[in-house]
């Protein structure tokens, strides 16, 4: 079974503005934007979800077959989104927290526009 | 199945077929047969002619689907179908439902009998176990008709038919349990989902009725694919139930478990999962999208292509204008190449061209993307006329257009540089009657008020249009034939009179498509540009567009062709006829119509200037002359001609004279110098405008030399402006000149740093030694010193040593340092003459070989001396007393930019303000002798000393000498010092450069002299006495030279230092001349002067 991992940072309007996609390996050409279609998808649910809770971990909220979709939202309602094929949620949690710490890095940098495209 | 059902026999008799009489004999040996009570007859089709009409089907309540065009039951009169309605109605209230209520109440006897109570269930329950071991098959036991298992669901169906939901449910229950142990796992799903129902119906608690139905389509799910449709039926019901209640949501995720191998069936799940998230509330649009796009890959996978496109279609309007790139380049694309596979390729190329510029995507899917594009494109079997074809991408902003009304550009350079540049430099010299009144006026008398703000262009003159082209992929593209759409079309006023003419193209009010306009049109004639961009890169291209003929000219836009088959075109404008242009979003606010509308007006006489040999990069210092080329190629002449330089340090039109000859021989120094010439011609540069002789005129077709000279003063970038005036002599109305601008830049890198030092030479009077320090900066180039010349008043220059002994090479290699020392004199006899103008006069000191017999360079005459005002202009302001040096090297080698290989290049560097007005203006030397015998014991020596004292400048001035003797004046010395060190503190600011450092000097040396004087008069006691007059007053004149006589007594040998004396000179203002400088005045303590007096014998 090939691990697939994808995450996708989306701001507040929707716009994906850092996608990675790792492990995957000899994608089918039908499947190619699977994990966007599913991220995507996930959406909806977020913004359902995002306003019961306090918390800003999500943990799994959706899922498509055996693909797991987790969300974290940050306080500016940017969501990080990570899709994968496991599930291990102390894992996802302290990636979800390390991102956070960079997104706000990279949020910190006088030259960024919030809301625009990361491009590294 | 039971056995024992209810039997009724119904014969149904046709009238059409036949007599009722048939019907009544096959009636009465179906009674005989079956009994009398459960045989009928219903006659029907009474109608004779069939014409009957129904105002709707009667089963169309039934059947939504029966088409109103069958004419169902055509024979069937009203009496026929009440006759049926009672049938029915009598069936079912007579012997249905009387049977199925007897039924259940045998059954509840029968299974309370089995089932009920405590012992039976006792009962049950061993029973079971005991049962259990036998049968142990997957699919549960095999239960009979009269099983009691059996009974009780049949119990539990007549109840639920007869909608008895209490007993359905608590029968559906009972067996449920009995399945679960026996693991007949089908059926106890069965009775889940029945159970699921019941509570439905009963709308009782919610929650038992959904897990009944999970329950239930889970057990169907294990049971894997033999029970599909079960699993699908139990799914719809549960579904249902779900809609019911509005919790559409959990309903989608119903559907979307449905969903089993079967594509079709999974994509039709899908399909209404997608729409049950649509509806839910709120709707979730995202997920509804997904669940499209899935079932159209189903879809698709079941080659229901119609289906597939339908669903993805909807699919793009929720994809619309989200930022989601991947998702939905991927829409679009299947979209498109599902039409394609459907033939449909118009609409498959509008899906394609959503995708083509998809810059994010990775090299492959563009390759991809491309190529089926393309192969879409082939096969509709005709060219693509594109609107927004985003394949390269405009950059709109790019945009810039250049075109010629009064104002003509020698190159593309100069066109690109700020009008407010050219205008500057223009300002003067376009004549203000012009200014005042110009074209623009003069032309809105003859041209609408609607074509007032448009630009002007000449028949025959290119305008050109810079547009970038940018490759968003990261292929190479090739792009074919660009070029400008334009339409012409004549002034509305000739449309008038010469509507017919054949020049004259006719705009429509609609658009036309652009193939017409442009490549017929022989009044324009338009270039194409062929390229290739590669990945990522962006192109400038420059298109240009020649109008032949007067009208107005609108540049519309740009096509191009991509790959020989797709035309793009692009519109600069959204042009108000078009309104489907209108739309475009990428139209900049900021580009006015009027850019690119152009009033073409009748050809007019241009000229073309270039400076040949104009060197791109240059030496500090480098000198040459140039000749500026002026070409009229059309059949009318032009005049009066004038030129403006921006920088006249760097460059100056010279006399035609110099234009044949000889370079090194106009600098040369000539017997019979005529400097008013120079000088004249320097006069008139300084106002920058340089009037060519009015009777030079550029006729038809003939080119115009002009000598310049070109000077490298700084170095740095610099940028040449040249502007040229010239009057048309055929004026067509509306316009009356033009002007040509050029434009150059040019490379100065630093070449040789020449620095001057001038000191006063303590010795003699206006003798100053003046050292040259000169760095060759370059890095490898080597410079032959040939010549130091002074300009300015009049100095003589003269070598302290011979070159020779310096610098024996006479070249300065790459890096070498080289000082010089030199001796300045003041040149006093030509003060007096007129004539001559001081600035103009010379001395030059040859540096050169010796043996070479090269005439001097005469810095006063044209070239030399009018860069020489330019440099004394931006060196610094002009003040009185101060030497120029023009120190003049040649390179020999002339690979600089490979030009003309055996002539030396020359390099003058300009050194101006050399000041000497750091020193005072009184100037005295102390004259007499320095060694002395004496025969102390006969008298004390008396020693006569002469002090010369000048006035350098031009006031006159008041000097009073005071000597002091050392022990008898101490006080008076206090004093000395005290208004010395006030004076210069007042009066510094006029007289000092160095204020500070000045003023500690005073201080110190002031310091100094009373420490010499108090050291004196402690250990020495006057040893000296100054004799005669104590104090002298004279008046000096500017310029003028008087000697004071000065005694001293001496009365032991010793050395003495004859420095305590002072000077106060007070220059006498001159009226209204040079203000606060005149009123100055100043002490200065004696210099030191050492005498020697030795004991005779």
């Amino acid at each position: 079974m090939t691990t697939t991992a994808c995450f996708i940072i989306v701001s507040r309007n929707d716009i994906p503005i850092y996608e990675a996609e790792v492990g995957s390996a000899a994608k089918r050409e039908d499947a190619a934007q699977l994990p966007q279609f599913i991220l995507q998808a996930a959406l909806d649910i977020v913004q359902d979800l995002a306003w019961t809770t306090s918390a800003m971990f999500l943990k799994a909220i959706d899922k498509f077959n055996d693909l797991v979709v987790s969300v974290y939202v940050t306080a500016d309602r940017t969501r990080f989104m990570l899709l994968l094929d496991s599930r291990s949620d102390d894992g996802i949690k302290s990636f979800f927290q390390e991102v956070h710490e960079l997104y706000i890095k990279s949020l910190l940098n006088p030259l960024y526009l919030p809301g625009s495209r990361i491009t590294s | 199945m039971d056995p024992k059902v209810l039997k009724h026999y119904l014969l149904v008799h046709d009238n059409q077929d036949g007599d009722s009489e048939k019907a009544t004999k096959i009636l009465t040996e179906m009674r005989s047969t079956f009994g009398p009570n459960d045989c009928q007859l219903l006659c029907i089709n009474f109608s004779q002619d069939g014409q009957t009409r129904h105002k709707d089907t009667p089963w169309s309540t039934f059947r939504s689907d029966a088409l109103a065009t069958e004419h169902l039951g055509r024979f069937l009169k009203l009496d026929d179908l009440n006759e049926i309605k009672n049938l029915m109605q009598e069936l079912s209230s007579k012997h249905i439902i009387p049977y199925m209520e007897q039924k259940i109440r045998l059954l509840n006897q029968q299974v309370s009998s089995t089932r009920k109570g405590f012992r039976n269930q006792f009962k049950n329950l061993w029973w079971r176990k005991g049962k259990e071991d036998a049968l142990d098959t997957t699919n549960g036991p095999v239960y009979t008709f009269s099983s009691i298992e059996s009974q009780i669901r049949v119990l539990g169906d007549y109840a639920f038919m007869l909608r008895d939901y209490e007993l359905a449910v608590s029968s559906y229950r009972l067996i449920s349990t009995d399945y679960k142990l026996d693991k007949a796992w089908k059926r106890y799903a069965g009775v889940q989902e029945m159970i699921g129902l019941t509570y439905f119906m009963l709308d009782q608690s919610r929650k038992e009725a959904e897990y009944c139905m999970e329950n239930a389509f889970n057990t169907y799910l294990k049971l894997g694919s033999a029970v599909q449709q079960n699993a699908t039926r139990c799914g719809l019901w549960w579904i249902e139930m779900l809609k019911t209640r509005n919790q559409i949501k959990e309903a989608a995720t119903v559907y979307f478990r449905i969903c089993g191998e079967d594509l079709l069936h999974s994509a039709v799940m899908l399909e209404q999962a997608s729409f049950c998230y649509l509806l839910s509330k709120p709707p979730m649009l995202h997920k509804y999208g997904f669940h499209l796009v899935l079932s159209g890959d189903h879809y698709k996978k079941c080659d229901q292509i119609k289906h597939a496109i339908r669903t993805y279609r909807n699919a793009v309007s929720v994809y619309r204008g989200t930022t989601w790139n991947l998702i939905k380049d991927r829409v679009h694309f299947h979209i498109g190449q599902w039409y394609a596979s459907l033939g449909m390729y118009d609409v498959a190329v509008t899906h394609m061209l959503e995708i083509l510029a998809s810059s994010h995507q990775s090299k492959t899917s563009q390759e991809l993307f491309l190529r089926d594009f393309l192969h879409i494109v082939q096969k509709t079997g005709k060219t693509f006329e594109v609107l927004k074809l985003q394949l390269p991408v405009i950059n709109i902003s790019s945009l810039k257009v250049i075109f010629e009304d009064h104002r003509t550009y020698a190159s593309p350079a100069a066109a690109s540089i700020k009008e407010g540049v050219w205008r500057s430099l223009e300002e003067d010299m376009i004549p203000s009657l012009f200014a005042k009144s110009n074209w623009l006026d003069v032309q809105s008398k003859l041209i609408p008020r609607k074509y007032k703000e448009s630009n002007i262009c000449v028949a025959g003159e290119a305008i050109i249009v810079d547009i970038e082209f940018k490759n968003p992929l990261q292929i190479p593209i090739s792009i074919l034939n660009v070029s400008l759409i334009c339409e012409l079309s004549a002034n509305p006023e000739e449309l008038n009179s010469e509507a017919n003419s054949s020049n004259v193209e006719p705009q429509n009010d609609e658009y036309k498509t652009s193939t017409s306009t442009g490549d017929i049109n022989s009044s324009l004639v338009l270039s194409e540009v062929d390229f290739s961009l590669e990945g990522g890169e962006t192109i400038l291209v420059q298109l240009t567009v020649t109008p032949r003929v007067e009208g107005i000219l609108t540049i519309v836009g740009v096509k191009w062709k991509l790959s020989s088959s797709v035309v793009g075109l692009h519109n600069f404008e959204s042009n108000s006829v078009n309104k489907r242009i209108a739309k475009g979003r990428r139209k900049p606010k900021h580009s006015p119509s009027a850019d690119l509308k152009f009033i073409v007006i009748k050809s007019l006489p241009r000229l073309q200037g270039f400076i040949p040999s104009l060197p791109e990069k240059t030496y500090a210092g480098d000198l040459r002359h140039l000749v500026l080329e002026l070409n009229n190629q059309s059949k009318f002449p032009v005049k009066n001609l004038k030129m403006k330089i921006s920088n006249p340090r760097f460059l100056n039109a010279g006399n035609q004279s110099y234009l044949n000859v000889e370079f090194s021989a106009c600098l040369e120094k000539k017997l019979n110098v005529e400097q008013s010439v120079g000088h004249a011609n320097a006069k008139k540069m300084l106002q920058n405008v340089f009037h060519f002789p009015e009777d030079i005129s550029v006729q038809e077709e003939t080119s115009l030399s002009w000598p310049l000279w070109f000077h490298a003063a700084v170095p740095g970038n610099i940028s040449l402006y040249i502007t040229v005036y010239y009057e048309m002599e055929n004026v067509s109305s509306i316009m009356k000149f033009r002007t040509l601008r050029m434009h150059y830049n040019l490379q100065v890198l630093p070449s040789l740093d020449v620095s001057f030092e001038l000191s006063p030479c303590p010795s003699r009077l206006e003798e100053f030694l003046l050292r040259m320090d000169v760095v060759n900066k370059t890095s490898s180039e080597c410079f032959q010193i040939h010549q130091l010349s002074s300009v300015g008043q009049q100095w003589d220059v003269s070598l302290l040593q011979p070159v020779d002994s310096i610098l024996p090479s006479q070249s300065l290699f790459a890096g070498q340092v080289l000082s010089c020392f030199f001796m300045l004199k003041y040149h006093r006899k030509s003060s007096t003459s007129e004539d001559s103008n001081p600035l103009f006069l010379q001395s030059d000191v040859r540096l050169g070989p010796p043996g070479n017999s090269e005439a001097l360079f005469d810095v006063c005459s044209s070239p030399l001396a009018d860069f020489h005002d330019y440099e004394r202009l931006y060196q610094g302001m002009s003040c009185q007393g101060n030497v120029d040096f023009v120190f003049i090297t040649q390179l020999w080698r002339g690979n600089i930019d490979s030009g003309a290989p055996h002539r030396p290049l020359l390099f003058s560097h300009h050194v101006c303000h050399c000041s000497l007005s750091s020193f005072s203006p009184i100037s005295w030397f102390v004259d007499g002798p320095r060694t002395i015998q004496h025969n102390f014991s006969a008298s004390p020596c008396g020693v006569n000393l002469k002090m010369t004292i000048n006035n350098s400048s031009d006031a006159a001035s008041s000097v009073h000498v005071k000597t002091f003797d050392p022990p008898s004046s101490n006080s008076q010395s206090i004093d000395a010092t005290a208004s010395q060190s006030g004076l210069p503190l007042e009066n510094q600011v006029g007289w000092f450069s160095i204020p500070a450092v000045n003023d500690t000097k005073v201080i110190t040396t002031d310091a100094l002299a009373k420490r010499i004087t108090k050291s004196v008069s402690l250990e020495s006691a006057p040893q000296f006495i100054w004799t005669g007059s104590s104090s002298t007053k004279l008046k000096l004149q500017p310029r003028a030279t008087a000697e004071v006589p000065l005694q001293i007594c001496v009365f032991a040998p010793g050395i003495y230092d004859l420095s305590n004396y002072a000077l106060n000179w007070n220059l006498a203002p001159i009226e209204e001349s040079q203000g606060e400088a005149n009123k100055s005045s100043g002490e200065c303590q004696g210099y030191p002067y050492y005498l020697t007096v030795v004991q005779s014998t």
